[in-house]
């Protein structure tokens, strides 16, 4: 436990990944304003108000601490962060403390020590010695923190046990088991909930000895973030349901990646060991939170598998060699006549196999290239780029003073941007408006009680219109606004007419970023998509929708992981479909040549997010059975078509990636889209006019958001998660 | 900068000690004397070889060719260079401090003898330290390897305060408890 790298002596702080010291501003006014303070002796200039704690971390002094957490309020409860302040009696917990000028705070002293080892000795008394059958075991800030700074003895004599502290284990969920008498009341889980998910439902009961965490009234955590209070947790009382008693964290690898199921491109940890994923684990560039799905799901990795080729005899599926269903497939392409040919992107895909498909379609002489969500084509369609990525990046989603939601519930299609506004409103004073139905956002939006008596803007897409021109009640707030952010859900571009909806919020965030006297690079118009794959998908060129594949009736259809229900067989009489992707789910059960590819965890690939952030993801394990990363298939099938693609691996495949968009290879970066003006002249010439339609979002109760890929719909734990839901809603708690 | 790095090397080059080589192999599988078969037999090679070669080696002279990696490993492999992401599961973070290298993903099983992982990759296990991002560069030019690097994570949080838990005009105000 205690073992540090080698590395670690020499390498101090240098690499400038000590978070706090860019707390610094240059100004000179500024720095007078500083006061400097001695942690261990070591001088340090830090803005006032700040805590000990953070001026500690800022000289690389680390200070123990249980219930504090940077990203949640400080609560000051569990008394680890005690520390010896210079002429002052008691010692003060670092963590709620602002430094005051001058002050000399020891952080290893013996009156700090003393404190420590004397926390440590209660939080002990009472906590169960389960560290052999605990799931934490191994990360667990309790057990290292008391080989660092506890005593080496106890005077806990009760060897009976006949005193020590139990409580009774909480069900809240499918997600999280619970084993109570381990917490020690940190009440990191409890902030998290009601600051961060905003579900109130966590909260202590009874005093002293019998203060129990819990939700009072069995009740399930009914949260699309519930999993972050297990990271959370620095005990073992709360853990992972579907990782209990798997594996320890010191036989398990790490590879770093990124997550899929959503379009916000979370950082995570993939945790895998003999080939298998065994769980996903935040990285702290999403501020440390994971949604559910994307956490839970993995189990979904292992079912429902395509793992060998497939072709359909006799009107059966039946699993051949990879030559023979390559053969077939060739055969089905060969003297296609142009234009014959079409493709279908679906959620999940990389760009990688989106380009090489490309390529292969265009070279048989097709051009018709899908995506499963259409994107309208009047105006700049997707010739322009900031008319359809999230403009302003999601870390800049809280600094916005009033945002407006269009036809998007953020809290279900991208709950980490949801917990960005969230931390907007809380912290920033955010004014949010929504148009569009009346959904749980987990905070307060904008309520103006209209006619028919809806508690928020209005459901109409005509209000947009209605903001821009100043007929509604909310249009002086957004107009007075000084950081102004409208974000629209993309799947109201999908409707018929989706182009007007685009052309009328460009026109509106047009007037509001003439109005502001916003920085520059402030991007007021903002896409949030809901598919990994979509970004991408529409920056190599995959501009034509499922209808228009309907309509051209190709002799060769590729489905590259596409499992929308949209497409169905009956549309297709006289197509052979071919399946390219890592699920069997409906795109498979109408294929008539199935090609296994690989998921995300088992390759290395590119995924552009909603904020046209390019990032890759890290091979943890490898495909199962016969399957292949998609690309290399597509690759294969080419040579034998006849028509050769020019890579061979995946370097080279980045080059032509690069060769159609430099962005798509810039990993990590957000290439920033442009032309605004421009994508706003095209759109103003998008002829007819919005539909009374109310708009409508696909989401919009906690069920809805568990099962929406084939990822996540293979797998159980999300299933159980759907059932839970729905039961909890049932019972009236 | 040393341009030149005198290094005592352990093996000299195949071709010039073909005929130490050959007896040491002879020794090992028909012992001639019984001091030459229980010294080890690196010890030994290493003893004669030490004595009469002192290679000069340049600083940039492709260290990964002569260290005996096989070629498929110099060649084909991917070096990732990154600084480890801080356990999101424990708030500590004095373990993250420095750069590392890893390499690209090859199969790995379980073993079916006692279910341990098995992989045939020699660089599986291989995970190298750097205090910096440069070092790791240096190190990954000079064993040849293709590399990538990925950005860090600039974390930057904002002053907490314990005040604004109780202040009564703002969101922050906390409810539960």
């Amino acid at each position: 436990m205690l073992r540090l790298p080698v590395i670690k002596l020499t390498a101090g702080l240098q690499n400038g990944r000590i978070p706090v010291a860019r707390l610094h501003i240059t100004s000179s006014k500024l720095q007078q304003e500083l006061v400097e303070v001695f942690i261990d002796d070591k001088p340090v200039q830090v803005p006032p108000g700040t805590t000990v704690l953070q001026a500690a971390a800022k000289v690389g002094v680390e200070i123990p601490r249980f219930c504090y957490h940077e990203r949640l309020a400080v609560a000051g409860n569990c008394r680890m962060c005690l520390v010896e302040i210079e002429k002052q009696i008691k010692p003060v917990a670092a963590c709620a403390m602002p430094v005051m000028k001058g002050w000399r705070v020891k952080t290893n002293s013996d009156l700090t020590r003393k404190a420590r080892e004397g926390v440590m000795e209660f939080l002990l008394v009472n906590h169960p010695l389960d560290c052999p059958i605990c799931d934490q075991g191994g990360e667990c800030d309790l057990q290292d923190q008391s080989m660092a700074f506890g005593s080496d003895r106890s005077r806990f004599v009760d060897i009976n046990y006949t005193g020590k502290r139990a409580v009774e284990d909480k069900d809240i969920g499918p997600l999280i088991k619970t084993i109570m008498t381990r917490c020690i009341h940190c009440t990191r889980c409890i902030r998290f909930a009601s600051e961060v998910a905003g579900i109130d439902d966590l909260g202590t009961t009874g005093r002293g000895n019998d203060m129990q965490v819990g939700t009072y009234v069995e009740k399930m955590f009914l949260s699309e973030l519930s999993g972050n209070i297990i990271d959370l947790c620095p005990v073992g009382a709360l853990t992972s349901k579907p990782y209990a008693f798997v594996a320890r964290p010191w036989e398990t690898r790490r590879t770093d990646s990124i997550d899929v199921l959503d379009a916000v491109g979370s950082n995570i940890v993939i945790s895998h060991r003999t080939n298998e994923v065994l769980r996903i684990l935040p990285r702290e560039i999403n501020e440390e939170w994971l949604s559910d799905k994307a956490r839970f799901s993995c189990d979904g990795l292992k079912r429902q598998r395509l793992i060998t080729p497939m072709i359909k005899i006799n009107g059966k599926l039946e699993a051949v060699e990879w030559e023979d269903a390559l053969v077939a497939t060739a055969r089905a392409i060969q003297d296609i006549a142009p234009n014959k040919c079409a493709a279908i992107a679906g959620k999940l895909v990389d760009a990688e196999a989106l380009v090489a498909l490309k390529d292969l379609v265009n070279r048989l002489g097709g051009e018709v290239l899908a995506t499963e969500q259409s994107f309208p084509k009047e105006g700049a369609g997707i010739d322009i780029r900031s008319n359809y990525v999230l403009n302003n990046t999601i870390a800049a989603v809280e600094e916005a003073d009033v945002v407006l939601l269009i036809g998007t519930n953020p809290r279900y299609e991208a709950p980490l941007v949801n917990t960005r506004l969230r931390k907007g409103y809380i912290h920033g004073e955010q004014t949010i408006g929504l148009i569009g139905p009346n959904v749980d956002l987990t905070y307060d939006y904008e309520v103006s009680i209209k006619p028919d008596n809806t508690l928020h803007l209005g459901q109409s897409a005509d209000i947009v219109t209605q903001l821009r021109n100043g007929t509604h009640s909310f249009s002086n707030t957004l107009k007075s606004a000084k950081k102004p952010l409208i974000i629209l859900g993309v799947d109201q571009l999908t409707r018929k007419d989706g182009a007007k909806i685009l052309s009328e919020t460009q026109l509106l965030a047009q007037a509001l970023g003439e109005n502001t006297k916003a920085p520059e690079e402030w991007k007021v118009l903002n896409i949030l998509h809901t598919r990994a794959s979509q970004v991408a998908a529409l920056d190599v060129g995959y501009s034509s929708t499922v209808e228009e594949v309907k309509e051209q009736q190709p002799k060769v259809l590729f489905l590259l992981g596409a499992d929308d229900a949209n497409i169905k067989r009956e549309d297709f009489p006289n197509t052979c479909i071919i399946y390219i992707g890592s699920h069997g789910d409906e795109g498979a059960s109408i294929a008539d040549v199935i090609l296994p590819g690989a998921a995300y965890t088992e390759k290395v690939a590119t995924y552009v997010n909603t904020e046209g952030r390019s990032q890759q993801t890290c091979a943890a394990i490898t495909p199962p059975g016969m399957a292949r990363p998609d690309w290399k298939i597509i690759r294969a099938l080419s040579e034998i078509c006849g028509v050769r693609l020019p890579y061979d691996d995946l370097a080279e495949v980045r080059s032509r990636l690069e060769e159609i968009a430099p962005h798509l290879v810039r990993y990590g970066v957000v290439e920033s889209a442009n032309y605004f003006a421009q994508a706003l002249e095209l759109s103003k010439q998008v002829p007819g006019c919005l539909s009374s339609n109310p708009l409508e979002v696909k989401q919009e109760t906690l069920d809805q958001f568990f099962m929406t890929d084939a990822i996540s719909r293979a797998s159980q734990t999300m299933a159980k998660c759907v059932q839970a839901v729905i039961k909890q809603r049932e019972s009236n708690l | 900068m040393i341009n030149l790095v005198l290094l005592t090397r352990f093996f000299a080059d195949s071709s010039k000690n073909i005929k130490d080589s050959d007896q040491v192999s002879t020794n090992a599988v028909l012992p001639k004397k019984l001091t030459v078969a229980l010294v080890p037999e690196e010890v030994h090679v290493a003893q004669k070889t030490r004595q009469e070669t002192l290679a000069v080696v340049r600083e940039n002279e492709e260290a990964g060719i002569c260290s005996g990696i096989p070629e498929e490993h110099i060649k084909t492999r991917t070096v990732r260079i990154y600084c480890p992401a801080k356990n999101a599961m424990q708030s500590g973070t004095n373990n993250i401090n420095y750069w590392q290298i890893d390499f690209d993903t090859r199969e790995r099983w379980e073993n079916p003898l006692i279910g341990w992982t098995s992989t045939g990759d020699p660089l599986s296990n291989l995970q190298v330290g750097f205090v910096s991002k440069e070092e790791a560069i240096a190190h990954c030019n000079k064993m040849g390897w293709k590399y990538y690097i990925q950005k860090p994570n600039v974390n930057n949080p904002k002053p907490r305060s314990y005040g604004i838990n109780f202040s009564w005009n703002k969101r922050t105000r906390v409810s539960t408890k």
